[in-house]
């Protein structure tokens, strides 16, 4: 295993004009994990790549890579390699060029470097491609030359600058698993940023969620998913329901939280105390027709088919809820819910998170009214 | 065509078309082309056929004017002077006026005869002196003399004044045959000849003898410029003698001066482009656009003028040394090649930065962090990248300067104020509108397109840019 740690120290970014990138921030990436950064656009998650890879020096706090201080070196004498979001191939250059060109700024012959680039163009499945010029690729082919140039100059870690979002659905999606397999063969430490769930869940061993230069929450995709520890986390992550109220009553590790829709109860992680104001999330998957250990009144709104499942949109007293339906058989049985029809929904206790309130992350309404 | 009709419709389509051709023709070829014929059209000068014809004018004249001393043969000849009123009286109505005061002025040779061994048989008559077959021809300044009995293999044949009459006037039908005979042949010839020649192009090549002392000559022979003149043939000594061929060594001077700014401004703009279009925050790089871009809203010729008020013997760097007190004598700027350069550079320099500036800012600045992130150094970076995306805006902006500088005309002339050798624009514009055969003008001027054209398909050639690349550019 070649990849190092990364460790950022307290890092904080602010550009000149006064706006503050990144606030304060611990993170310790282990050598040769798969780490995923996730958040939206602006959240400072590029911002932070750049750190690591020495093209923004931070404000505040270092970074260091093996243990090492990387104050003052710059971009091209750190162990790191950048795959750039439009992967910024050379396109003058044929490929094996491209794959070789980190070889040639460290001064390697011209022969040694064509082998290595081969050796490289074999790893990412290219073997024949390497007189032709990127321009002559298709995208999925780019997206491997970018690898392979990146992995040429032997990083301790490399840098992923959401490179897979200009490719199509199942492009992308047979790229995730490739790139997790290079991973594991290469062993070199992955830090990947994004802002698609997705990515971040298939293919990493830890995320980290940022916002607004905050990084909100650390663990593992189902430590995300399943136990979040923000609001934002919990919004950003996956689809939810989500309530606010006042916590009532706090009983154990269960908090029980007086909303519109009456009082509800989930999981206290937070240890938030009666009076602190609230929010309840519950997932789309875990809201179920009929009796259950919290109760709701709905009216079915919307069915939209996704396939294998079915997307439920209630209307719980003003509150739009959402709930996933496995499709069992074509409007066969009791799971056939009569649009407008007020019907009694619910979910268990344990399957609910209540949290703090906070700001959320914008729904897809929102970002569209903007 | 199909496409642009679709596009703009017929109409636009049609005025775009015209003013293709328009331009193509009107503006490019044609004004090449009568360039190119007056280069080739030697300066007029008096046919040879004419010369021979003359000659069978004046041994006509000749015989007609010695046929009225036939009969009065030989009892008048000792008159002398008096023959004189009876051959101008004579001669009025065969010859040309001119043929009247030139035999009474001339009958002294006569009047005082005697002196010579035989004695002449008639008075002088001018048009039987001019009636040989030696007869020197017209040709212009600088040919060599030319005769017309060695030019066309004649006898030489004349008409001797000691010659009893009648021989004079068997000589004289001779000449006059054979000038007849000449005449036609020539005549023909002429009329089948091709017009055109390179005479108006040898001038350019012509070497001149330069006049200087020994000392000097020494003192010139160990510049650098000079030895390189020697070593391509544009300076030799021939008689001990220092020749140059003048116009050569000029146009040569003026490439150079012309490559050397252009390189001068490139490595000038070349930073700057990086700067504004690649190193610079867009917000800044506007005031840095700006300040190139105003100088550019005055008159070039403004533009030149201001530099004079700069460099002049009483101007602004004089006055401030000398008030300084670092020199105690003016610097003579206006006498330094350096100083029309360094004009010459200011003034096209723009055209340098534009196109490089224009290629560089479609670079993707990901390329460049790219390479640097992949451990290149900024050095590698330029060579790698920048330049070989920037080559088509350097190739556009290399020709442009190149071409402008090469033809600067108002800059040397304003600057050097005749304090320096011209450059070759300068001659070209002396040998059009000073010089008494402007076609040597065309000679040159056209010379010198053609020549800086295949410089520039050289240097495209060299830079492996094609026209197509060019297009990318503006």
């Amino acid at each position: 295993m070649r990849g190092k740690d990364v460790v950022l120290d307290g890092v904080s970014i602010t550009y000149p004009n006064g706006f503050t990138a990144v606030q304060p921030t611990d993170l310790k990436i282990e050598a040769g994990e798969f780490f995923s950064i996730l958040g939206p656009s602006g959240c400072g998650k590029t911002t932070i790549l750049r750190a690591v890879s020495g093209f923004v020096e931070p404000t505040g706090g270092r970074v260091l890579i093996g243990g090492e201080d990387q104050r003052g070196i710059g971009p091209n004498a750190r162990p790191t390699a950048l795959i750039f979001q439009n992967l910024a191939l050379f396109p003058l250059m044929p490929v094996w060029e491209n794959v070789a060109f980190g070889l040639e700024a460290r001064g390697m012959g011209r022969r040694a470097r064509r082998d290595r680039a081969q050796e490289l163009l074999n790893l990412v499945a290219l073997p024949e491609q390497g007189y032709k010029k990127p321009g002559e690729l298709s995208g999925g082919q780019r997206q491997r030359v970018a690898i392979a140039r990146a992995l040429a100059v032997e990083p301790a870690v490399l840098l992923l600058d959401e490179p897979l979002s200009a490719l199509d659905l199942k492009l992308r999606q047979h790229m995730r698993s490739e790139l997790r397999a290079i991973q594991q063969k290469t062993g070199v430490t992955f830090i990947y940023i994004t802002h698609d769930q997705g990515e971040a869940l298939t293919m990493s061993d830890r995320i980290a969620v940022m916002n607004n230069g905050v990084v909100e929450q650390v663990g593992s995709g189902d430590e995300i998913y399943s136990q979040p520890r923000t609001a934002f986390a919990a919004s950003f992550v996956g689809e939810t329901n989500m309530l606010q109220g006042t916590v009532k009553r706090v009983s154990g590790d269960m908090a029980a939280v007086g909303t519109s829709v009456g009082r509800l109860r989930g999981r206290n992680p937070m240890g938030l105390q009666p009076g602190d104001p609230a929010m309840v999330f519950f997932r789309p998957e875990v809201l179920r027709v009929g009796p259950a250990e919290n109760q709701l009144t709905g009216k079915l709104v919307r069915r939209d088919l996704e396939g294998a499942f079915v997307n439920l949109f209630f209307d719980v007293q003003g509150h739009s809820m959402t709930m996933h339906q496995t499709n069992s058989g074509v409007g066969v049985g009791g799971n056939v819910v009569p649009l407008n029809g007020e019907i009694e929904l619910g979910y268990d206790t344990a399957d609910a998170v209540v949290l703090p309130a906070s700001v959320l992350a914008r729904t897809g309404r929102e970002m569209a009214a903007q | 065509m199909s496409g642009l009709i679709q596009g703009f419709g017929r109409g636009l389509t049609i005025v775009f078309f015209v003013a293709a051709v328009v331009w193509g023709l009107v503006l490019i070829i044609l004004p090449q082309l009568t360039m190119l014929e007056r280069a080739l059209t030697a300066p007029a000068r008096q046919l040879d056929s004419s010369i021979a014809l003359q000659l069978a004018r004046d041994a006509g004249t000749c015989i007609s004017v010695l046929k009225t001393y036939e009969n009065t043969q030989p009892a008048t000849s000792s008159t002398g002077g008096l023959p004189v009123p009876s051959a101008s009286g004579m001669a009025v109505p065969s010859a040309s006026g001119m043929a009247v005061p030139s035999a009474s002025s001339m009958g002294i040779p006569s009047i005082s005869g005697g002196a010579g061994k035989a004695e002449a048989t008639r008075p002088y008559i001018l048009q039987c002196d001019r009636a040989t077959t030696h007869r020197q021809m017209v040709r212009g300044p600088g040919e060599e003399d030319e005769w017309l009995d060695t030019l066309f293999d004649l006898p030489d044949l004349s008409v001797t004044d000691t010659d009893p009459i009648p021989d004079q006037i068997a000589a004289a039908q001779r000449i006059a045959a054979i000038g007849q005979e000449v005449y036609q042949k020539l005549t023909e010839e002429e009329a089948k000849a091709f017009p055109y020649s390179g005479t108006n192009f040898e001038q350019l090549f012509a070497a001149r003898a330069i006049p200087m002392s020994a000392e000097q000559k020494a003192i010139d022979n160990t510049k650098p410029s000079k030895i390189f003149y020697s070593l391509i043939g544009l300076r030799f000594e021939k008689d001990g003698q220092v020749h140059e061929r003048i116009g050569l060594v000029t146009l040569v001077r003026t490439l150079v001066y012309a490559v050397v700014a252009t390189a001068l401004a490139l490595v000038l703009c070349y930073p700057i482009a990086y700067k504004v279009a690649l190193a610079t925050p867009p917000e800044r790089a506007v005031w840095l656009f700006l300040g190139l871009v105003i100088p550019y809203a005055i008159v070039e010729l403004m533009r030149v003028y201001a530099w004079t008020t700069i460099i002049d013997t009483n101007g602004l760097i004089n006055g401030l040394l000398t008030q300084i007190g670092i020199i105690s004598e003016p610097i003579q700027f206006k006498r330094m090649p350096g100083t029309v350069f360094l004009v010459v550079v200011y003034t096209y320099v723009l055209f340098m930065v534009f196109p490089i500036f224009n290629v560089m800012s479609t670079l993707d600045r990901n390329q460049i962090e790219a390479a640097r992130d992949l451990g290149a150094s900024m050095a590698r970076v330029h060579r790698r990248i920048v330049i070989p995306h920037s080559k088509p805006g350097i190739a556009v902006g290399c020709i442009a300067t190149f071409m402008l500088s090469a033809g600067a005309f108002s800059v040397p002339r304003i600057i050097s104020r005749g304090l320096q050798a011209d450059w070759f624009s300068q001659t070209i514009y002396n040998k059009f509108f000073e010089s008494e055969n402007s076609n040597v003008g065309a000679a040159y001027s056209f010379f010198y397109t053609v020549l800086c054209f295949a410089i520039v398909a050289i240097f495209m050639a060299v830079m492996r840019t094609r026209l197509k690349d060019f297009a990318r550019v503006q």
